[in-house]
């Protein structure tokens, strides 16, 4: 089954209560697509899916198999795998400086600290931002740090990369940068997002409402389904 | 033995005792004025809200990083030299200090949080830190025990207030749903 | 802020880390045999002029320690109150020159040399379950968050002078120390979506 180059995930089933309160009951879901937006609205279950997938979540039942590893049997291996960029590149950043924020990703997948300060750094030069290396972190701005936490996941040379509401706290130039930077990468990516703009050349978007699929395919479609619900529960709104 | 959470609860609280030597002066009804350092806050608030284990880690991480030469002591101090000066015994006994604090915490469980984490900071906090302190201080300089103790007598009522203050935010911050502390032992 | 270590080099920094900590832990053990008030006061001025001309030109770097004269003259005094000057002025000389020689270690060592140093302390740890990593990953967090925190608890002192022009009471603290419970949940997850935790169940 796992075959190199396999881009399927497949949710068979999955259920998973969040504080005691179901949030999913046997959802199934299966994603080949090279790009895929998450919507929906505050608390639907966009985040946790994303944590499914990456197995920091693990489902009450059913089964997660992401590029060929299930997430419960094989969580040790979907680091490598499954890249995460978080909200908050604030929560991301865990080391003072550039190269030791990459390089901690790479020790975790086994290099020794001097192997993966050489690769860090070289990775820093190759994406021309070989000064961050020793700089610390906290002279950054915000754009900077989000676009450290991307290098630190590219780094492993995940197969996937999911990103959940990846921009909010950044500026128009940055956004459109990032969104640049992310229609480049070879791969696999997964992003929920409140920006619908962002969607338009994904190849698929999924509307997730109270741990429901409640619109799912062409981006055109299930944005237009979601802003009409969106105007209409306003308009009945008292 | 520690989950990375709590290795980075550890972390994030030595990190709070450092900031609390910088932090701009707060102002504390009672304490008229008077300037106090709020890291003995921090060290009570490891312990209380950590866990006697985890609560002395912290602050064990927090002086091995002023021991390298870290200025995190209030007043941007750091470095083997205050580990050598007559009150160097405030330090180390800040480790014992938040290991009661949070033993004392368990052993009360359950009861009122407020109350329970003033007690805990009076004995862990202000009696265990005090005691180390003015034990080492008439070692290191050759007092009497009963002339040390009157020499730090003078800074029991501030740490007395800082008891109080622990109390009432470990009672909000400990309470809080979200981050499941109120319980000795978490399941999970 | 007056940082420990001094940038500017000194013939010391050459000097190990680990020859200066063993140096340190001898003179310190001397200075604690040396009963004669008279040696003392020769073994503190030595000491004294040593650190000064060691770090010649830096002498300000002895303000850090200016919180501590008023205390050093109130054992003093206390001292010579009840048992005499002559050991009053012994443990206060004894004082003086273990902190000026011990800070002469700080100044001339780097963090990172100082961690090295402290390794194979920290390695019999690795028996009860803590290891080097855990250690470093420490330290290294505590690094990167301090200024954050001071940073988050500054904005929230800025929003509440905004909002009543007094200084922050403590209330302000129990919501600060929620968040940053809060915090470290987040940095948790981030740190073992990269792979943390599962390296070291690999272990």
């Amino acid at each position: 089954m796992t075959q190199p180059g396999d881009r399927n995930i497949v949710l068979s089933g999955v259920s998973l209560a969040r504080q005691d309160r179901p949030l999913f009951a046997g959802l199934s879901l299966d994603i080949a697509e090279l790009r895929v937006g998450l919507i929906g609205d505050n608390g639907a279950g966009k985040s946790s899916l994303l944590r499914l997938i990456n197995g920091l979540l693990l489902p009450d039942a059913g089964a997660i198999v992401v590029h060929g590893l299930e997430t419960k049997a094989q969580r040790a291996s979907l680091p490598g795998k499954v890249g995460f960029i978080f909200q908050n590149p604030e929560h991301q950043i865990v080391f003072p400086t550039g190269a030791e924020e990459l390089a901690f990703g790479l020790r975790c997948t086994g290099m020794n600290s001097k192997q993966a300060d050489v690769a860090a750094r070289a990775f820093l030069a190759a994406h021309d931002c070989a000064d961050w290396a020793d700089t610390s972190v906290g002279e950054l701005s915000d754009g900077q740090k989000q676009h450290l936490c991307i290098l630190a996941i590219l780094v492993m040379m995940p197969s996937l990369v999911l990103l959940d509401e990846p921009f909010s706290s950044l500026d128009l130039p940055s956004r459109m940068k990032f969104m640049k930077m992310i229609a480049a990468l070879p791969q696999q990516v997964i992003m929920a997002s409140h920006d619908l703009d962002v969607f338009a050349n994904f190849d698929r978007v999924i509307w997730i409402d109270g741990g429901k699929i409640a619109a799912d395919g062409a981006p055109a479609q299930v944005i237009a389904a979601y802003r009409q619900r969106c105007v209409d529960s306003i308009g009945r709104a008292p | 033995m520690f989950e990375t959470r709590d290795i980075v609860r550890i972390s994030l609280f030595a990190a709070l005792i450092a900031a609390m030597g910088l932090f701009p002066r707060l102002d504390i009804p009672l304490a008229g004025g008077v300037p106090i350092t709020l890291q003995t806050l921090g060290v009570m608030l490891a312990g209380a809200l950590l866990g006697p284990w985890r609560g002395a880690v912290s602050v064990l991480l927090f002086l091995l990083l002023v021991a390298v030469g870290a200025p995190l002591l209030a007043g941007g101090r750091g470095g083997l030299g205050v580990f050598f000066g007559p009150t160097a015994g405030y330090l180390i006994g800040w480790i014992p200090g938040a290991y009661v604090t949070g033993w004392l915490m368990q052993k009360t469980w359950p009861g009122n949080l407020f109350l329970r984490a003033y007690a805990a900071a009076l004995v862990g906090g202000v009696l265990v830190i005090h005691a180390v302190g003015f034990c080492y201080l008439a070692w290191k300089v050759g007092m009497s025990l009963r002339q040390a103790a009157v020499a730090d007598f003078i800074f029991v009522p501030g740490d007395i207030l800082k008891a109080l203050a622990c109390a009432y935010v470990a009672s909000i911050a400990g309470g809080d749903r979200l981050t499941r502390l109120n319980v000795p032992k978490q399941p999970s | 802020m007056i940082a420990p270590y001094l940038t500017q080099k000194t013939w010391l920094h050459r000097v190990g880390a680990g020859h200066k900590l063993l140096a340190l832990a001898v003179i310190s053990l001397g200075f604690t045999q040396l009963y004669d008030g008279r040696g003392l006061l020769v073994a503190t001025l030595a000491v004294l002029a040593f650190y000064l001309v060691t770090i010649f030109g830096h002498w300000s770097r002895l303000r850090l320690y200016a919180p501590l004269v008023p205390l050093l003259i109130g054992i003093g005094a206390l001292q010579a109150y009840a048992s005499g000057w002559e050991l009053a002025i012994a443990s206060i000389a004894r004082l003086v020159a273990m902190i000026l020689l011990a800070d002469l270690v700080t100044a001339t060592t780097p963090m990172l040399k100082m961690m090295d140093a402290l390794a194979p302390v920290l390695r019999p740890l690795r028996r009860i379950g803590v290891d080097e990593n855990q250690v470093s990953l420490a330290v290294a967090l505590v690094i990167r968050f301090m200024p954050v925190l001071l940073n988050e608890w500054t904005k929230r002192g800025e929003a509440w002078r905004a909002r009543t022009g007094r200084r922050p009471p403590l209330r302000l603290l129990a919501p600060f120390v929620a968040d940053i419970l809060r915090l470290a949940d987040h940095v948790a997850e981030a740190l073992d979506s990269r792979g943390f935790s599962t390296k070291r169940s690999k272990d």
